[in-house]
């Protein structure tokens, strides 16, 4: 009961437009006060210092730091270049080079918003230029900016890993085998529009225009591989991995490229440097929270409940892919996995459910959050700047959230499919 | 330019260079931490102090954050309601934002005098030191959040705060 007065509470805050940490801080603080009278607010700001301070949440600030760097290096230009090469000679060309590029910057960026901004403002012109309707091209960037979580690096994997308290490394190995089955699945959907409009081809394939494109990109491509690499390897942490990503980014900027754009660079920055302190404040205060959730044993009694209910472990998969869907169309993934995660993880343990394998699942519903309105951030990104109309792209964008959808079945139900890398490389 | 835009301005710069440079610094100590392990002469400070640069980066990002309206909300109900209902959310919003940040300036205040005299585990760096930006950071949240206060009022009032969609989308740049 206390815990649906707790989140009942927090829900009122945020429909008022309280800042969902704020709204977090302000329940806890209330309990708290409730719980233990005025002596026990001091141990408010030791929580909220040390709610912060988590080492594995280092990667994030650092991996957005990488993306800002390589961006600013003119890497979005070389990868386009080289998709180009390779695919512009089929129907429909530059949507297939856009789903293609978006595969290769998910490896350097953890972040979807980032790619769909970085990509969206070379690739969308391109499209509407060559007469791709601004709808579709803003579908065909969004949904496939969204394969920057699902393929590792991945920003919302950390945040999942450090509230679930789970392998991180092994999240990002098993997220490579559904992102890249999304990023297949999606080019053909778009080869299909493209035969349903008549979308012209870009240019012939020429062997020697692609080797020159893979030399001028191989560096982007190469250096974040090597790095991925090691992580999985074991030779060096995800956050140890990030701070190499970082130094990677700066020798690609400034010795190979010579290319670093100072402004552009201190803008991406100091934004990077504030999304991550909105997700930490958000970290801080469901730490507050979860200290008096842990007292009152709420998880453990939610758990037991819905596990009283019913044991069968694909029956909990559906409805809690039931609610991350619901709950990604009106929140942000940070916020989802803040406020849900440490809830629902006794109760995932509870049925059986592997943790990394719900890891996958939470990551990709929350991308589809991403892509259905009204929040969905990356959607909004790319209609922005195709000036289209969300519901209008919204239409075409339902047949790559279909593909998503699929993947996200085929995730939950199929195991092996997340989890066959996993194993091959840990065992288990 | 009114003296508050000016102040939010000078605000909004001092936050950026002191985040910008946290967050330097971040990369650098972790780096030189690979650097000397690699070098089998381990630095073993070296997450303890990683830590409290990630912690000083979320609470003057988070006034920063404040300052410029990027903290995840939810406005899509209060937006579509009438001036009163708006008036109503705004007072509660701000006595929620406010009380939380004053209480933890004031409990944060309180703490530093207990952790007096203590350093970190594995440097000799004052607890008190690291932990004063609990403090300094909620103070610096609640004169972000008055400096945006007459923009708010206005939009109360029925006035129309303008935020791009690539700005609210910005709010999830970390996903």
């Amino acid at each position: 009961m206390a815990i649906f007065v707790l989140f009942g509470a927090v829900m009122v805050l945020v429909l008022l437009n309280v800042p969902i940490a704020i709204a977090l801080g302000v329940v806890a603080l209330v309990a708290i006060l409730h719980a233990g009278g005025i002596a026990a607010l001091a141990n408010v700001p030791l929580v909220m210092y040390t709610g912060s301070t988590s080492f594995p949440l280092i990667a994030i600030p650092l991996f957005i730091l990488a993306g800002a760097i390589m961006n600013a290096s003119g890497i979005s230009r070389r990868l386009i270049a080289l998709s180009s090469a390779v695919f512009g000679f089929v129907r429909g060309a530059l949507a297939q080079v856009t789903i293609v590029t978006s595969l290769f910057f998910a490896e350097i960026s953890g972040s979807a918003v980032a790619d769909a901004a970085a990509l969206g403002t070379i690739l969308i012109p391109a499209m509407k230029s060559k007469g791709y309707s601004k709808e579709f091209s803003a579908a065909v960037l969004s949904s496939a900016s969204t394969l920057a979580v699902i393929i590792p690096p991945s920003i919302p994997m950390i945040l999942y890993a450090a509230m679930a308290d789970t392998s991180v490394v092994k999240l990002f190995v098993a997220g490579i085998v559904p992102g890249v089955l999304g990023g297949l699945l999606m080019m053909v959907i778009a080869y299909r529009f493209a035969r349903l409009y008549n979308l012209p081809v870009e240019e012939k394939f020429d062997r020697r225009r692609v080797w020159a494109a893979l030399k001028e990109a191989s560096w982007s491509l190469v250096l974040p591989a090597l790095i991925l690499g090691g992580i999985f390897g074991g030779v060096v942490t995800a956050t140890e991995g990030a701070a190499l990503a970082v130094l990677a980014a700066v020798v690609i900027g400034t010795v190979i490229y010579r290319e670093l754009n100072l402004k552009a660079l201190y803008t991406a920055m100091i934004d990077g440097v504030v999304q991550t302190a909105v997700v930490m404040l958000l970290v801080a205060a469901s730490a507050l929270l979860g200290i008096h959730l842990t007292e009152i044993q709420a998880p453990q009694k939610l758990a037991a409940a819905a596990a009283a209910l019913s044991n069968s472990r694909w029956l909990v998969l559906m409805l809690l892919n039931l609610l991350f869907l619901l709950l990604g169309l009106f929140l942000h993934s940070a916020a989802a996995i803040i406020l849900v995660i440490p809830v629902v993880m006794p109760l995932v343990q509870a049925v059986g459910i592997d943790p990394v394998h719900f890891g996958i699942i939470v990551t990709i519903n929350l991308g589809i959050g991403q892509q259905t309105p009204p929040v969905a951030s990356v959607l909004t990104v790319a209609c922005s700047i195709a000036r289209a109309d969300i519901w209008e792209v919204t239409k075409v964008n339902l047949w790559f959230i279909g593909v998503l959808l699929l993947v996200l079945l085929l995730s939950t139900y199929v195991p092996l499919v997340p989890l066959s890398l996993v194993r091959l490389f840990y065992g288990g | 330019m009114t003296a508050r835009a000016i102040w939010r301005r000078r605000l909004e710069q001092v936050l950026q260079w002191i985040t910008g440079a946290l967050l330097v610094l971040l990369a650098v100590e972790v780096l030189a931490g690979i650097a000397f392990r690699a070098a089998r002469r381990p630095l073993s400070w070296y997450d303890e102090v990683a830590s409290v640069l990630l912690a000083w980066i979320t609470y003057y990002g988070s006034a920063l954050a404040a300052l410029k309206r990027s903290h995840i909300a939810f406005p899509g109900l209060v937006n579509g309601m009438p001036r009163a209902g708006r008036f109503v959310a705004l007072a509660i919003r701000e006595t929620a934002v406010l009380g939380f940040f004053l209480v933890l300036a004031w409990q944060g205040t309180s703490i530093l005098r207990v952790l007096a005299g203590e350093t970190l585990v594995t440097v000799d760096i004052p607890v008190a030191l690291t932990q004063s930006v609990i403090p300094i950071g909620a103070a610096l949240f609640v004169v972000a959040e008055l400096l945006n206060l007459p923009d708010r009022v206005a939009w109360a009032e029925g006035g129309k705060v303008v935020v791009s969609a690539q700005q609210d989308a910005a709010k999830e740049l970390s996903h």
